[in-house]
């Protein structure tokens, strides 16, 4: 993939230099292989941070709607429940030792 | 559970503590005092009550009036849309609407349930014991498009430590099973069934081993399905399923995992499967006789989203 992306990035500069022969500082910076490699590695991150963005994105969106479906649920219910315990326990204590029913 | 095959150890024990040699003489006597198996058809049970719930999508709205101690007469509406099978992958709903009337009649040796449905289709069920032992059930789908009605009948016999069916049904389908308690806790079984409208004959073998903190099932048929169900009751309240199925021609593999939770006001139950859909039931109960019920599906990847709710009054 990162190969690819590479091979791509490198016909770029390529034509620009057959276009334009003029020797100007900015032509001859912008040539050189630091530049060039350096631009190529930054499209490479800029590509795979994309990627990655747009992955974990996804992967986020599923996990967190699985969550929703499948696990908020089940914690309210079991908060009700525990209030609810804990109301007979507190009712239970207030009435006493005798049960009330 | 390990008792059982090798007894001479047991015995060999026996000597040193007091305990043991009870055991093995209870496991003795167990061979003449097996409980009986639960139907054959029944086997998956407890997994497909936690892991397949009546998911739907739409509303519905669910009334039962029992008109007296037998009988009652149940109302129920749906409206939501509805999946129709099409050729392409993905999944064509058309929206329906439908009312449902039904009359129960439910009796301990007699049990009579219809269902009417406004697109004219109805489904009737008997369920009667002839006798001690022997139990008819009968099931009749009737529907104004011809060649979709069905009916069959079943005749159950309940022994002492074993079962047995027999089935009759329109399309020439006969079909008979049988199942054993081999020690307290397993129980074997076989099937066979012959379809004579499509030419079909087939055989197979189910296993089941229960606890009362697990039940492990196994199936397997000719027509190459391969099934196999796990449950494990944590506690009273809450219990896990799980359950594997395969199908050896169609080489499609299908694993759920669910819990099961059942509070004081309301049952829970969450699936997952291998397909990547994960479902959620809730009923939760209101008041005396009134449930709400909330069921939510979610295939991420076939982008198919059903949510529902729903209300049930009386029962």
């Amino acid at each position: 993939m990162a190969s690819q992306a590479r091979r791509g990035g490198v016909s770029l500069p390529e034509r620009r230099s057959s276009n334009n022969e003029q020797n100007s500082i900015i032509a001859r910076v912008s040539q050189s292989p630091i530049v060039v490699r350096g631009r190529q590695a930054a499209s490479d991150a800029g590509f795979v941070a994309k990627k990655l963005l747009k992955s974990t994105g996804k992967a986020a969106w599923i996990a967190g709607t699985t969550f929703l479906v499948l696990v908020v649920p089940l914690i309210i219910e079991m908060d009700r429940e525990q209030q609810m315990n804990d109301l007979e326990l507190q009712q239970a204590s207030i009435l006493g030792s005798s049960p009330p029913k | 559970m390990s008792g059982v095959a090798p007894p001479p150890p047991n015995t060999a024990t026996a000597t040193a503590f007091p305990a043991p040699p009870k055991k093995t003489e209870d496991e003795k006597v167990n061979y003449l005092d097996l409980p009986c198996p639960i139907p054959y058809e029944e086997i998956h049970r407890e997994a497909l009550m936690s892991l397949k719930p009546e998911l739907f999508e739409g509303m519905r709205f669910d009334f039962t009036k029992g008109l007296n101690q037998r009988f009652s007469l149940s109302h129920s509406v749906f409206m939501g849309p509805t999946e129709v099978p099409s050729q392409s992958s993905e999944t064509i709903k058309i929206p329906t609407a439908h009312y449902e009337f039904g009359a129960n009649f439910l009796d301990p040796k007699l049990m009579l349930v219809g269902r009417m449905m406004t697109d004219g289709r109805l489904n009737a069920r008997v369920r009667c014991d002839l006798t001690e032992n022997l139990m008819l059930k009968a099931n009749a789908q009737l529907t104004n498009e011809p060649h979709m009605s069905h009916g069959i009948f079943n005749f159950d016999y309940k022994g002492k430590d074993y079962r047995s069916q027999f089935q009759i049904g329109n399309g020439a389908l006969l079909g008979a099973n049988y199942i054993q308690s081999v020690t307290r806790n397993l129980s074997l079984g076989g099937e066979i069934f012959w379809a004579g409208q499509h030419r079909k004959s087939g055989i197979g073998y189910a296993l089941r081993y229960n606890t009362d903190k697990m039940v492990a099932t196994g199936q397997v048929a000719s027509t190459g399905m391969v099934a196999l169900s796990y449950v494990q009751k944590v506690s009273e309240k809450v219990s896990l399923a799980s359950d594997f199925m395969y199908n050896y021609m169609s080489r499609d593999v299908t694993a759920s995992v669910g819990y099961d939770y059942i509070l004081r006001q309301c049952r829970l139950r969450g699936r997952i499967d291998s397909s990547g859909s994960v479902a959620a039931f809730l009923e939760e109960r209101l008041n005396m006789g009134l449930n709400f019920i909330l069921s939510a599906e979610i295939d991420h990847k076939k982008k198919d989203y059903k949510f529902g709710f729903g209300l049930a009054v009386g029962e």
